[in-house]
């Protein structure tokens, strides 16, 4: 059954006609065209579509679009400074310590790293080893994320204004107007 | 821009420069997220003298790149690079040249450098050179390189160019193409999941039938070939709906063998021995030994187990497709897709975009091959993602593979012969969709790539070296260190017992026996940096329940047809940490020393040996496919876990420098020595020798001789279960049947025309809607997808399947011919207007107590319903129905509640709400053989599937008026109790409650708990074992959430959880069956289904570890 569901996406208010049992990863890719949040489960195993609902960390493949419903949600691409286009730290941390082969479990490394870093700034390897424990990453890039997590740590404390936040509508561009266009399901 | 200089050879471009003097190298391979698009610039801006931001790749894409084969065998820098280094260097020689002539100078003495020829002080821009030309020259092998001395690129750090755009969701994954008009579909695969060849491949399907799908939105059509079958939608997600609700028929496969016993299966299975190496005379050889050794070595099917599961899109394009693919090998695809189509290969464009790691032949090309039969079908583009257990179930998988060795020393402890055999049943995997249509036959295929590695590389007086080529058993095709790994972990295994049986030190052993000076150098130089500490027997350290242990072993991985061509050289030593309680194998720390040659880019170098480090030591520790009779059973990370970042070892490593031998590849070499040195590490701390992968805390235990927990017996319960019902309900009927006809039946209450809803005040009608919410009328009187309160749901009871009624006002088949007197008898004796006893799964013994306004309210309210005409299905029952009056004589006291004149009027005004329109008794309240309430009101029972824990009495978990007002109103007390299942329904209705009416029955409901709450167990100890993996990959990340604040995970810990502390797995099983759904209106959660995923053996003994790690205080469900 579609209804009208709102959601705000990277800080953008969007309302989609859709099945609001249709999963948030649904939504987010094929309405939104997003590509930061990946499908690789579908069963909350691997962390490919993690993101941030309202600031917590979310997999967007078992989170229903009707219990995300009026939410504020961060994906990959809400991660940059909207203005100047300025990787956010988690994602420098992530290029200057190369935390990614294929890159496919990227997205979730990231997110989860936001996650962490927000309630604990400056982890030890063990804290972040355990963080991760159930984000997959089969090209065996373990080694890398790790140290792109300490980096990304190491940024964050140096650019204080840069932590973790949840975004409010008022202050983000409107990344993603363009794509409300062709969003929703077939009557 | 045309390009002002081509580089080419038979038709195949391999770089090109624009005017503005930036340059584009072609490569026929693709990078399968290992950095190959990165060093391949490397090289191409080193011998160019240019900016590495000046060179562009272009891969795999047969529209603009030669055709190079396959991206397999870590061969793209070593082979298919070298073209595009030599036109590198030519088309700098020939700027140098243009340069020499523009500026009047001596070639000799031209240098170039940043994109410009330079002569003394004089400097000039490729840029200058190019503008107006349009050279196309033949590509020159010989053209002379950059002395690797100058290198200022090549061998040097640089970033990988792909990921800025994957770190901001800007990068074009395969997943991520999204074309205009594109359709959606999703394939149906047969039963023989995973299978490739006999008589029934493509010839399975019997039928399926479109009409249940073909009007519904968005439906756009159902294409079949043969076996190939796919419905095609407007949107992805219909389109799965769709497939998922398509009735298929299919016939029933064939049975496999064995797969449990690969040895047996593998060497039943039709070979042909192929010998490739005889030295000397290994029959003479094997006598002389002192003594001969006979071993034999087994490896498991493994998965590629990428991470995303393969996708691609097709366009039809008027007859000349593109397709975009994820794929290895664009240009056998290529010929695959023709092969399909009947087109010619150069009619077929195959777009390559990176795709999630693949390690090999993955479902990459199967789904182009989907995505092109549906295309051509529609003659619209469209787009196929597989599932994860689509992908799991059909990629081929990494072969498993038996070797069997004989040899030994002589009787000086030279290694004096060595017989080596090997079974590989594998080939390259054919493209899916020629199978399933039948575009080709599916004949038994073998191929021959299980030679890779096959020679030792020792001197060994006598040899005898065969590989027995045979067709897969299962598809299998190619997974990274391909049959080099699994024999490697023979060879390095054998020494390494030979090295324990002559009490000779591994490393000096091997290195006795190794002629090439540069293998040797690394053998000696890895063991010395890794600080390899000499040993002639096991040491066996201990401390504790651990033993600790080094291993060590050496490769170089070969690919090619045999003899091959030899890739980098690896060695490894391993520190490992034996539990010799559970059997766990921990890597503390992987030393690899590896010789590469030049290294393009050492940090990328680095990484691939961490990557290949952590994926193989995860294959040797714990993977490995399963099969049921059929097919494979593993439908994702629940039964086939990948390593996670704990078990992330330290990884150190040593670079051999060798700049100016040539680069050798470096994607596989660092993995392949991994199960042979784990397992020598293990027999240095335990002494104990594994010679079957993976090595899993189980098989630790059998091999060390440790007692393994009691396992549990399975199916029993549904035997027992049927049983028991049928006893209770011959019991029933024979008590009552000889009393039934002495109670005289009811009379009917005439009908009357209901009264028009204006008769009701607006008062009346909102506290009728309040008590029908708390009521969960509507929860019971609904079916599945029925009209709201039309009844029709079915009822099971131990005595049957009832139905409810239709509490509509519709005249014929709902209430509309009801007089209040008619309903007041209902709800408080369980009679029917017409008479007829109703069944006691309608609560009117609860029901009963309702004050006679509250009654009126509710039937104003009912008749304001939309009138829904349906009648009420017929019940199935054991009881007679007269049986019901003796049954009511016996058991119901229809009185009302009086109020408790001790208690405050909250505490009385919740008791009315709890056990009369609440009825939370009929679920709260454990029931005797004959279907009463006992004598222990709302101490928790079972009620079908589910579990109504305790609210009273000592065994109470959620108490305190605030927890349970929570409760009441959102599902959910924090961190205490969330509602589940049928609980969450009436959570839903009690959300329209005024907030008096919830703290009131929060009142009543806090003041029944008695004693002191008994302090939850902490969870128990764990043995790890396949249904802890399954735990700990399918459900910890809910239930032992990595993040505090994880929106998606468990909302309570699993101690606290009914379903785990109720005196049967059912609704522990139920749970995990069919999941959980959050009503609207609730803050409760989500939790997926899992019946489709996990067996149903599988979901009882996770329901029993459920109990044992979460409920240790209470008696386990064994």
């Amino acid at each position: 059954m579609t209804r009208d569901l709102a959601l705000v996406v990277n800080g953008q208010p969007v309302t989609l006609h859709v099945d609001a049992d249709r999963t948030l990863l649904d939504l987010l890719r094929d309405e939104l065209s997003l590509n930061g949040p990946k499908y690789g489960c579908g069963m909350a195993q691997c962390g490919a579509c993690t993101v941030l609902v309202d600031g917590a960390p979310a997999r967007a493949c078992v989170l229903r679009g009707a219990l995300a419903e009026g939410r504020s949600i961060t994906t990959l691409e809400g991660l940059a400074d909207p203005d100047t286009g300025a990787l956010h730290p988690v994602q420098q941390g992530f290029l200057d310590a190369e935390g990614a082969q294929c890159g496919y479990c990227l997205n979730g490394m990231i997110m989860t790293t936001h996650a962490l870093l927000a309630r604990t700034p400056d982890p030890t390897e063990d804290q972040i080893r355990d963080a991760l424990r159930h984000n997959l990453c089969r090209c065996g890039a373990q080694v890398e994320i790790i140290a792109s997590v300490k980096r990304a740590a190491t940024l964050m404390q140096a650019t204080p204004t840069q932590a973790p936040k949840v975004h409010a509508p008022q202050i983000q561009a409107p990344r993603i107007q363009a794509r409300q266009v062709h969003a929703g399901d077939p009557e | 821009m045309t390009d002002a200089l081509t580089i080419r050879r038979n038709g195949d471009t391999f770089l090109t420069l624009s005017p503005d003097g930036t340059a584009t190298g072609y490569n026929g391979h693709v990078d399968l997220g290992t950095g190959l698009q990165t060093a391949l610039a490397q090289i191409v801006a080193e011998e160019l003298d240019l900016p590495l931001s000046a060179v562009r790749i272009v891969l795999g894409d047969t529209a603009r790149t030669p055709d190079q084969g396959p991206t397999i065998a870590s061969e793209s820098i070593q082979i298919t690079a070298v073209p595009l280094r030599a036109a590198a260097a030519q088309a700098r020689h020939w700027l140098a040249r243009a340069g020499a002539l523009r500026l009047n100078a001596p070639l000799a003495d031209i240098s170039t450098q940043d994109g410009h020829v330079i002569w003394q002080d004089q400097r000039i821009s490729y840029a200058a050179l190019l503008a107006g030309r349009a050279e196309v020259l033949p590509l020159d092998d010989a053209a002379p390189l950059k002395d690797p001395a100058n290198y200022t690129l090549v061998g040097h750090k640089a970033g990988r160019t792909d990921l800025p755009a994957k770190l901001t969701g800007d990068f074009d994954y395969i997943h991520d193409i999204r074309l205009p008009g594109m359709l959606h579909g999703h394939v149906i695969r047969p039963p023989y999941a995973g299978r490739d060849s006999g008589d029934f491949i493509g010839r399975s399907l019997i039928s399926f039938d479109d009409s249940a799908i073909a009007a519904l939105p968005g439906f756009v059509a159902v294409v079949r070939q043969a076996d190939f079958l796919a419905v095609v939608a407007t949107k992805a997600h219909l389109a799965r709906q769709m497939a998922e609700a398509l009735p298929v028929q299919w016939h029933r496969p064939p049975d496999l063998p064995d797969l449990s016993d690969p040895v047996a299966a593998i060497k039943d299975h039709p070979s042909s021995p192929r010998v490739l190496d005889t030295t000397g005379d290994i029959r003479a050889g094997l006598a002389d030994c002192s003594p001969r050794l006979d071993r034999r070595y087994v490896w498991p099917w493994h998965m590629h187990a990428s991470i995303g599961p393969s996708c691609a899109v097709a366009d039809w394009n008027g007859g000349a497709p593109i397709v975009w693919s994820g794929t290895q090998n664009p240009h056998m695809l290529r010929g695959d897709l023709a092969t399909l189509t009947g087109l010619a290969p150069e009619v077929i464009e195959v777009r390559r975009h990176q795709a999630a790691g693949c390690y090999g032949r993955n479902c990459a090309d199967d789904v182009a091959g989907d995505a092109l039969l549906l295309t051509r079908a529609l003659g619209q583009r469209v787009r196929v993602q597989l599932t994860r257990a689509q992908e799991n179930l059909w990629e081929p998988k990494g072969a498993a593979q038996v070797m069997e060795v004989s040899g030994g020393v002589n009787a000086a402890g030279d290694f004096h012969a060595y017989a080596f055999d090997s079974w590989y049943p594998s080939n390259r995997g054919p493209n899916l969709a020629l199978l399933l249509t039948g575009a080709i036959s599916p004949e038994p295929r073998p191929s021959d790539m299980g030679d890779r590695t096959i020679v030792p590389p020792y001197r060994i007086a006598h040899k005898r070296i065969t590989v027995h080529d045979m067709a897969p058993i299962v598809r299998a095709a190619w997974l990274r260190g391909v049959s080099a790994l699994p024999n490697t972990f023979a060879h390095e295994s054998f020494v390494d017992e030979l090295a324990a049986q002559a009490q000779e030190d591994p490393v000096a052993f091997r290195l006795r026996h190794l002629d090439d000076p540069r293998q040797a150098d690394l053998v000696r130089r890895t063991a010395q940096a890794a600080a390899w500490q000499t040993r002639t027997q096991p040491t066996l350290r201990r401390k504790g329940r651990m033993a600790y242990g080094q291993g060590f072993a050496y490769a170089t991985y070969v690919h090619g047809a045999f003899p091959g061509t030899a890739a980098a050289s690896a060695a490894w030593v391993v520190d490992v940490a034996v539990d010799m309680e559970t059997g766990e194998v921990t890597l503390s720390r992987v030393f690899v020393g590896q010789d590469q040659g030049l290294a393009i880019n050492p940090d990328h170098v680095r990484q691939q040996i961490h990557g290949n480090v952590i994926q193989t030591a995860s294959r040797a520790l714990q993977e490995s496919v399963s099969f049921d009779q059929i097919t494979v059973t593993d439908q994702s990370w629940a039964t086939y876990p990948l390593a996670t970042f704990p078990q992330t070892p330290q990884i150190e490593t040593m670079l051999v420098a060798r700049p100016d031998d040539p680069p050798l590849g470096v994607g596989e070499s660092a993995g392949v020595p991994a199960a042979a040195a784990i397992a020598n590490a293990i027999f240095d701390a335990t002494g104990v020798r594994m010679r079957e992968v993976p090595f899993t805390p189980e098989r630790m235990r059998d091999a060390l001789g440790i007692q393994p927990r009691q396992s549990a017996p399975l199916a029993l319960p549904g035997r027992r279960k049927r049983k028991t019902l049928l006893a209770t309900t011959l019991g029933l009927t024979a008590a009552l049947g000889l009393g039934a006809l002495s109670f005289p039946l009811a009379r009917a209450i005439p009908k009357t025309t209901a009264p028009a809803a204006a008769n009701f005040s607006a008062e009346t009608l909102t506290r009728g809607e309040t008590l029908f919410a708390l009521g969960n009328c509507a929860s019971c009187h609904t079916a599945p997808d029925g009209a709201p309160n039309a009844g029709g749901r079915a009822i099971d009871t131990p005595f049957g399947t009832v139905h409810s009624t239709n509490l509509t006002p519709d005249p014929d088949t709902g209430l509309g011919t009801w007089s209040f007197a008619a309903f007041a008898r209902a709800m408080r004796a369980g009679i029917s207007r017409d008479g007829h006893n109703l069944y006691p799964a309608f609560p009117y013994t609860s029901f009963a107590g309702m004050a006679e306004d509250d009654l009126f309210a509710l039937y104003a309210h009912l008749q304001t319903l939309p009138a829904v005409a349906q009648p009420t299905p017929k019940a199935q029952m054991s009881v007679p129905r007269p049986a019901l009056a003796a049954w009511n004589a016996l058991f119901h006291r229809p009185q009302s509640l009086a109020p408790d004149p001790a208690q405050g009027a909250d505490w009385n005004r919740g008791r009315y709400l709890v056990e009369t329109v609440g009825h939370c008794s009929e679920c709260h309240t454990p029931r005797t053989a004959l279907g009463a309430q006992a004598k222990t009101p709302l101490s928790g029972a079972m009620v079908r599937d589910w579990f109504a824990p305790a609210l009273a009495g000592p065994d109470a978990q959620l108490r305190g008026t605030d927890d349970i007002a929570a409760y009441l109103s959102t599902g959910v007390a924090p961190g205490r109790a969330a509602a589940s299942g049928p609980m969450a329904e009436v959570i839903a209705g009690l959300s329209t409650l005024p907030d008096g009416d919830i703290t009131a029955m929060a009142t009543y409901l806090a003041s029944l708990p008695t004693d002191a709450p008994a302090p939850l167990p902490e969870q128990a100890a764990t043995i790890p074992d396949r249904i802890d993996r399954i735990f700990a990959n399918a459900c910890a990340s809910c239930h032992e959430a990595a993040l505090p604040d994880l929106l998606t995970a468990a909302q309570i810990p699993l101690t606290r959880a009914p379903a785990i502390r109720a005196p049967s797995p059912a609704a522990a099983q139920a749970t995990i069956r069919d999941g959980l759904r959050a009503p609207t209106g609730t803050a409760l959660r989500d939790m997926p289904a899992f019946g489709a995923d996990l067996a149903e053996a599988d979901i009882l003994a996770l329901a029993r570890y459920l109990r044992a790690r979460y409920a240790p205080d209470l008696p386990g469900w064994d």
